[in-house]
């Protein structure tokens, strides 16, 4: 590919993933910090251009995260890369078919997760990738992640279930 | 799966113009960085490490120091020579004298706690009069670069016995003289570290007081994906593990 051909196929990629990839970091660092990281994925990307796959974005997201990754990284770097919870009560474009006591509910739910779950559900469930992508990101194996993603949703729906229907310690033994 | 949409702390944001045109920006100048012929003297980090604020500031420190990565990556080598506090003591002077991890200081062979040599680039772990330690990076007796790995008052915590962690990779350089720096903690089993490149190159790390450390041409360790592997030789064995498997 001739160099050209190079900038116009970054331009390219740039103009069909910079929204996507900065909400993505933006899903996990705070947004005065999101900007100086999506442009280290984009010299990344450009130094790497002709290892790029063709389905690029979930290539550029595993980068962001080994980006975001190294921000934490010290002592006290935290063991997955956690994912932020809204912090508005009432977000632009929620299904309003979800009550507000239920929407309480799923944010108790939510925070009660491990940080690697919130990542697995978040991929899928914010990012919109599909396990095969999501699985790019996060360097594993498709199956892995679908393992991962299932045991996720079991502890979400777990965490939803009222508790006085949840057999307890003694009704077990 | 749709329930949880509205916990999205990014729903329905889209890129501002300001947003837009900075990016944009920021990629005509990166494609424009390569159109032109490297220029001696100018070093560009990329991935480098920035740790926990308050507990390890890790800053590559680029020195203008014109054709020095050049030559340090020219006169690489795959093995290290080892190298005691004294035999380093011009490049560890200059390290203590500079303001990474802590104010400047005179320092001694003892604060060397690792050194090698590859060609013509030092790379030493020193302890500075704080106790901070930092990593520098020197081409003859220049500091090239530097980076602080702990500051003093924070212990590290010990690796396990028979492996490795991995506290720092970053790449630095510009154009084609891009070269990989990575630093990590080792347990007192650990007799060995190799790394081996998916492109194909294995070299050896050093390995002494519980740290290992090596630096390589090329970009993988600025890299987002694993483009290559740590070997862990212990006397029982061998364990290869992928950066992100890394503690």
């Amino acid at each position: 590919m001739d160099h050209q051909a190079s900038e116009q196929r970054f331009r390219a990629l740039h103009q069909d993933t910079f929204a996507d990839l900065l909400r993505f970091v933006q899903r996990r660092v705070p947004d005065d910090e999101a900007e100086d990281v999506v442009s280290t994925v984009y010299l990344t990307a450009w130094r790497r251009l002709g290892d790029l796959p063709e389905d690029a974005r979930p290539w550029l997201f595993a980068v962001a995260r080994r980006v975001m990754a190294n921000q934490t990284r010290g002592w006290l770097r935290r063991k997955a890369l956690d994912v932020r919870l809204t912090s508005t009560e009432k977000p632009q474009g929620h299904d309003e078919s979800l009550g507000a006591a239920a929407r309480l509910d799923l944010q108790r739910a939510w925070r009660t997760l491990s940080a690697a779950d919130r990542e697995a559900l978040a991929l899928v469930g914010f990012d919109g990738l599909t396990a095969e992508q999501a699985a790019t990101v996060l360097g594993c194996r498709r199956s892995t992640f679908a393992m991962r993603l299932s045991r996720a949703r079991q502890r979400l729906q777990a965490a939803l279930e009222p508790a006085d229907t949840r057999p307890t310690l003694q009704e077990q033994s | 799966m749709n329930d949880i949409k509205f916990l999205d702390p990014a729903l329905g944001h889209e890129p501002t113009p300001e947003q837009w045109a900075r990016s944009r920006a920021f990629v005509e100048r990166t494609m424009a960085e390569r159109r032109v012929p490297a220029r001696r003297g100018r070093m560009l980090t990329v991935g480098a490490v920035a740790a926990a604020a308050g507990v390890v500031a890790a800053v590559v420190v680029p020195a203008v120091l014109p054709g020095a990565g050049e030559k340090a990556i020219a006169s690489w080598t795959a093995m290290p020579s080892a190298r005691t506090g004294e035999q380093v003591m011009p490049q560890a002077a200059t390290c203590g004298a500079g303001d990474t991890g802590g104010p400047p200081g005179k320092v001694s062979p003892s604060d060397v706690i690792l050194a090698e040599q590859r060609g013509d680039m030092t790379l030493l772990i020193l302890r500075k009069n704080n106790g901070a330690l930092v990593e520098c990076l020197s081409v003859d007796k220049d500091r090239f670069a530097s980076m602080g790995l702990t500051d003093g008052v924070t212990p590290p915590p010990a690796a396990a016995p028979d492996s490795v962690t991995l506290e720092t990779r970053s790449s630095a350089g510009d154009g084609d003289n891009l070269w990989s720096n990575i630093v990590g903690l080792a347990g007192p089993e650990v007799t060995a570290v190799e790394i081996r490149l998916d492109r194909g190159k294995t070299f050896q790390a050093s390995v002494r007081n519980g740290w290992w450390g090596a630096w390589w041409p090329g970009p993988e360790g600025g890299d987002g994906p694993d483009t290559f592997t740590v070997v862990v030789h212990t006397a029982r064995g061998t364990t290869e593990l992928r950066p992100s498997q890394l503690p």
